[in-house]
């Protein structure tokens, strides 16, 4: 136990030794962010998330209890969207799935993303947490997106998601805009470019 | 006889999407600020949208748009906030490490209120707010909203595509 302890506290003093910016944290969240980062490294998942939350929560004058916790709890969603997407998923993906676990997507719904898409899923995923963000039920934004996302292009995407949060600033209900809006976004890219109609602003 | 459901949603939406009355004098002031601004950027520059007037509300409203390609993976994305009271406003982000002094704003008029900072994104979703006068936090009421991690202040997400940010 003593050993592990530590041991630790080795591997801690060494990532503060590579990770300069590590000397910004206050020093009570120093070492434990340090031995998260070191875990996430060795597990491959990506350490630079990590590390910005930590320096958000430190310049925000968190409290260093509250910054740890945000690191574990982001390095936990990291390796749950790695388990969803696969090994092969890119840091972004791995950070915008992070996101929409976060958010309150469920890992299948990541796995069909997947599925669904051969394109990199960075955009999907990142409207999937904004919309949730904007008010959107969880649910109604994953159908949404599934909707989207096999046959859309990530501009479609945002441009969907602008849709959204304008009629919702316009008063329609949350989950209404995203049901509405989803199918606009697939026909209109499904039809050719010249024929497209403009939006109403 | 009666319509079906989605046609009333459809109706309904239709009516939310009507154009809102805005103060004429107000709009004026804006598109002002907004020619001010298309002038002293580059001359490529493709403003994809304007934010809400609504943040105006809030003592300050925030715009952020594509500028140019700067290389092949990476785009110039502008962010503007008009803050008329501020002295200082620096934009802090995972982009520049949350360092407050890496990326100072600056006005693009002299004593004007419209402060602005041109950074280069490579594809991805990144968290951002701006830090006023050294201690005011402030997030982008126009853009969505980062997950609350109980830092005690906001933040803003931006998603940069491989063609443009938002």
């Amino acid at each position: 136990m003593r050993f592990a302890a530590v041991l630790a506290l080795t591997f801690a003093t060494q990532a503060q030794a590579q990770e300069p910016r590590l000397e910004r944290l206050d020093s009570a969240a120093r070492a434990p962010v340090a031995a998260v980062l070191d875990s996430a490294r060795a597990a491959g998942l990506p350490v630079e998330p990590l590390l910005q939350r930590a320096l958000e929560g430190t310049i925000k004058h968190a409290a260093p209890d509250r910054v740890v916790a945000a690191v574990r709890r982001l390095a936990g969603d990291l390796g749950r969207a790695r388990e969803a997407l696969g090994v092969s998923a890119a840091p972004a993906e791995l950070e915008a799935g992070a996101a929409a676990l976060r958010a309150g997507a469920s890992p299948a719904v990541l796995a069909q993303l997947r599925r669904a898409r051969r394109q990199p899923l960075t955009v999907p995923l990142a409207v999937l947490a904004d919309l949730v963000a904007s008010g959107v039920p969880v649910d109604s934004a994953a159908s949404a997106v599934l909707m989207l996302a096999g046959s859309v292009r990530d501009a479609d995407l945002i441009e969907f998601r602008r849709a959204v949060e304008r009629d919702i600033a316009l008063g329609a209900s949350p989950a209404t805009a995203a049901t509405a809006d989803a199918p606009t976004s697939l026909n209109a890219t499904a039809r050719p470019r010249s024929a497209a109609q403009p939006r109403r602003p | 006889m009666f319509e079906r459901e989605e046609q009333v949603v459809e109706r309904i939406i239709t009516l939310l999407r009507q154009p809102v009355g805005i103060d004429p004098a107000l709009d004026r002031r804006v598109m002002d600020e907004i020619a001010a601004l298309r002038t002293a950027t580059h001359s490529g520059t493709v403003w994809r949208w304007v934010a809400p007037l609504a943040g105006l509300a809030v003592a300050a409203t925030v715009l952020v748009a594509v500028a140019r390609s700067a290389g092949p993976s990476t785009q110039d994305l502008q962010f503007v906030l008009v803050a008329p009271q501020a002295a200082t406003v620096s934009l802090v982000g995972d982009f520049n490490d949350w360092d407050a002094a890496r990326t100072p704003m600056r006005p693009l008029r002299a004593d004007g209120p419209v402060w602005s900072a041109v950074v280069p994104l490579a594809p991805g979703r990144y968290h951002y707010a701006f830090l006023v006068n050294g201690s005011r936090w402030l997030a982008d009421p126009a853009a969505p909203a980062a997950s609350d991690d109980g830092f005690g202040a906001p933040s803003s997400v931006v998603t940069v595509t491989g063609g443009r940010g938002t």
